[in-house]
């Protein structure tokens, strides 16, 4: 007997050939042991500033908050980033990560690199930073590789794969900018004495051209261009791209112009790569390739918006209500970039502490909480597939909505807002106990979201399987 | 004792079992299942996935599997995941809501 079609609402499809496929995903521990160190990292990130406030509260150009910037975007941000990537680029892209093996031996080596540079930008010695610079960037390439050859399986290239590409290649940049400055910094007197064939010669003659290039710039135009491209390039790209994506998974929507999609990753490509031209040459251009980075967001917030009024699934999670608000937060980042591109801009105190504000909003008001909205729906689904994919079908298992207590996500959000809002007057008022109280808030929403981490990771241990009860009719 | 006469509709309710972890939704009423064929007490059905490399894949397919195996009158059970067409929001049965929304 053949059965009628269509079935609930599916198109018939008998007439077609089905293709059998074979999923596959990493295992669940790879994205697992990233996520988990990126967390303590941002706690790690998170108590400095309460305990030495300081670091928000006088102008960026300091050992001390270059060194604890390099927490939250290494450690935390970088490490959930690769994590998540390793995780979701095959199921984004419908394909299978090339190596899980390079990806393990990559987070051995990303640990030892940003840990290191942390320490070594906090006693300032530039020379060390270089060194573990240079083994993150091993680490980094590993990364980049691996992928490459994974976006090279993809069967359908589409406007997420285009992001991500260009996410890599924004990445790699910045990578060599940073190590650039770093080369920049140091001196190589110690290599005088090697002989002119051997690698070592070569490769620190090489970091001399490079210094010298970099020299020709003045310090800050180089930091900040080095920051635009990671924090703009690299994470801002890959978080509207990687939404193209997962905001139609989790409301059940679909991109509803690939027209407008397309065209906002268009204008933040071409976008970053004016401003990091302009940043470093002072140049009166930096307004407009700003405004086209804000452009390419504002299509990308109105295509969001589309998204998600044609969505089926009408309730939104805190854990996207997260992310929307980390959206939201571009609103203000935008307009102080638009501000704070200005050429004739004066240079004084209020400024450089607009500055602060516009980098701690960009890192914890938009990456780091889109990021923990994600944290949100990424660790419930790799706890549940890594505990109970193999009963489906033979017992009642619980939602990954059950697995979290959404009290605590709502709890967890707000504290989160709060603190934001205090640091970024506490900031403007150059006010070490604002920071401190602001930086309070904060640690409880990461508290708040770390006991929701151990309520999720309590299904390892105890698991809530139940017997399977009738199957009842379908209310259709 | 009687058993029940295997039909499109005992089948179907058998893979309401299967739910969507995430979305907190069936398989049949996320307009999963393309096809359904008995013969004898043998099923094969023509099932899809939301996205083709969802991780959740080859256990959704297995726990169909099972669901279907479940059944008294089944005996064989075959459970083939095809992405032609490709799964959209449009194929969620009418009137379909996650318990949770």
């Amino acid at each position: 007997m053949e059965a009628a079609l269509p079935i609930s609402a599916a198109p018939d499809v008998r007439g077609s050939q089905p293709k059998q496929v074979r999923a596959t995903a990493p295992s669940v521990s790879l994205p697992l042991r990233f996520m988990l160190t990126a967390l303590v990292a941002l706690f790690g990130a998170v108590a400095w500033i309460i305990a030495n406030p300081s670091i928000l509260a006088i102008y960026h150009y300091h050992q001390h908050v270059i060194a604890a910037t390099h927490l939250v975007v290494l450690g935390f941000i970088c490490t959930v980033v690769m994590g998540a990537m390793y995780q979701l680029v095959p199921v984004a892209l419908e394909t299978k990560l090339y190596s899980e093996r390079l990806a393990k031996w990559q987070f051995v080596i990303h640990v030892i690199g940003f840990v290191g540079m942390v320490w070594m930008f906090n006693v300032w010695n530039m020379k060390q930073v270089g060194h573990f610079g240079s083994a993150l960037a091993l680490g980094v390439g590993l990364f980049v590789y691996n992928l490459a050859r994974t976006l090279w399986r993809v069967p359908k290239w589409n406007i997420v794969a285009t992001a991500i590409t260009a996410a890599l290649v924004w990445f790699s940049l910045t990578i060599f900018v940073g190590l650039s400055i770093a080369a920049a910094k140091c001196a190589y007197e110690a290599t005088e004495g090697l002989a002119t064939e051997e690698g070592v010669k070569q490769v620190v003659g090489g970091l001399r051209v490079v210094a010298g290039v970099v020299s020709r710039f003045d310090a800050i135009g180089a930091m900040h261009a080095h920051a635009h491209l990671g924090v703009v390039g690299f994470f801002v790209m890959l978080i509207v791209g990687v939404a193209y994506r997962l905001i139609p998974m989790f409301t059940l929507t679909e991109v509803q112009c690939k027209y407008r999609a397309g065209l906002s990753i268009v204008l933040l490509n071409i976008g970053i790569a004016g401003s990091v031209v302009t940043i470093l040459l002072r140049s009166q251009w930096k307004p407009v390739f700003a405004a086209t980075v804000v452009a390419g967001l504002a299509i990308f917030v109105w295509e969001l918006w589309a998204m998600l009024r044609a969505r089926k699934r009408p309730a939104l999670d805190w854990g996207l209500k997260s992310f929307l608000a980390a959206v939201g937060m571009l609103i203000p980042v935008c307009i102080l970039a638009l501000v704070l591109s200005w050429p004739s801009l004066p240079m004084n105190q209020f400024f450089g502490m607009l500055e602060n504000v516009y980098g701690f909003l960009g890192l914890f008001g938009v990456v780091t909480l889109a990021i923990l909205g994600m944290l949100h729906k990424i660790l419930p689904f790799l706890v549940w597939f890594g505990v109970y994919s193999p009963h489906v079908g033979r017992a009642q298992l619980p939602l990954t909505s059950q697995m979290v207590s959404e009290r605590a996500q709502a709890g967890g959000l707000v504290t989160y807002l709060v603190g934001l809002l205090i640091i970024s007057v506490a900031i403007l008022r150059e006010s070490e106990p604002g920071v401190r109280l602001g930086g309070l808030f904060l640690l409880v929403s990461l508290g708040l979201f770390g006991r929701n981490a151990v309520k999720v990771f309590s299904h390892f241990r105890n698991p809530q399987i139940k017997p399977l009860i009738a199957a009842k009719p379908a209310a259709v | 004792m009687s058993l029940n006469p295997l039909t499109e509709a005992v089948v179907l309710d058998a893979l309401r079992q299967v739910l969507d972890p995430e979305i907190g939704m069936n398989i049949v009423e996320l307009g999963l299942i393309y096809d359904v064929k008995i013969a004898g007490s043998g099923v094969h059905i023509a099932m899809t996935l939301t996205t083709a490399g969802c991780p959740m894949g080859e256990s959704i397919r297995g726990g169909a599997e099972v669901a279907l195996l479940n059944l008294p009158t089944v005996t064989e059970a075959q459970v083939e995941l095809v992405f032609d067409p490709p799964w959209h929001p449009g194929m969620i049965s009418p009137g379909a809501a996650s318990p949770f929304d």
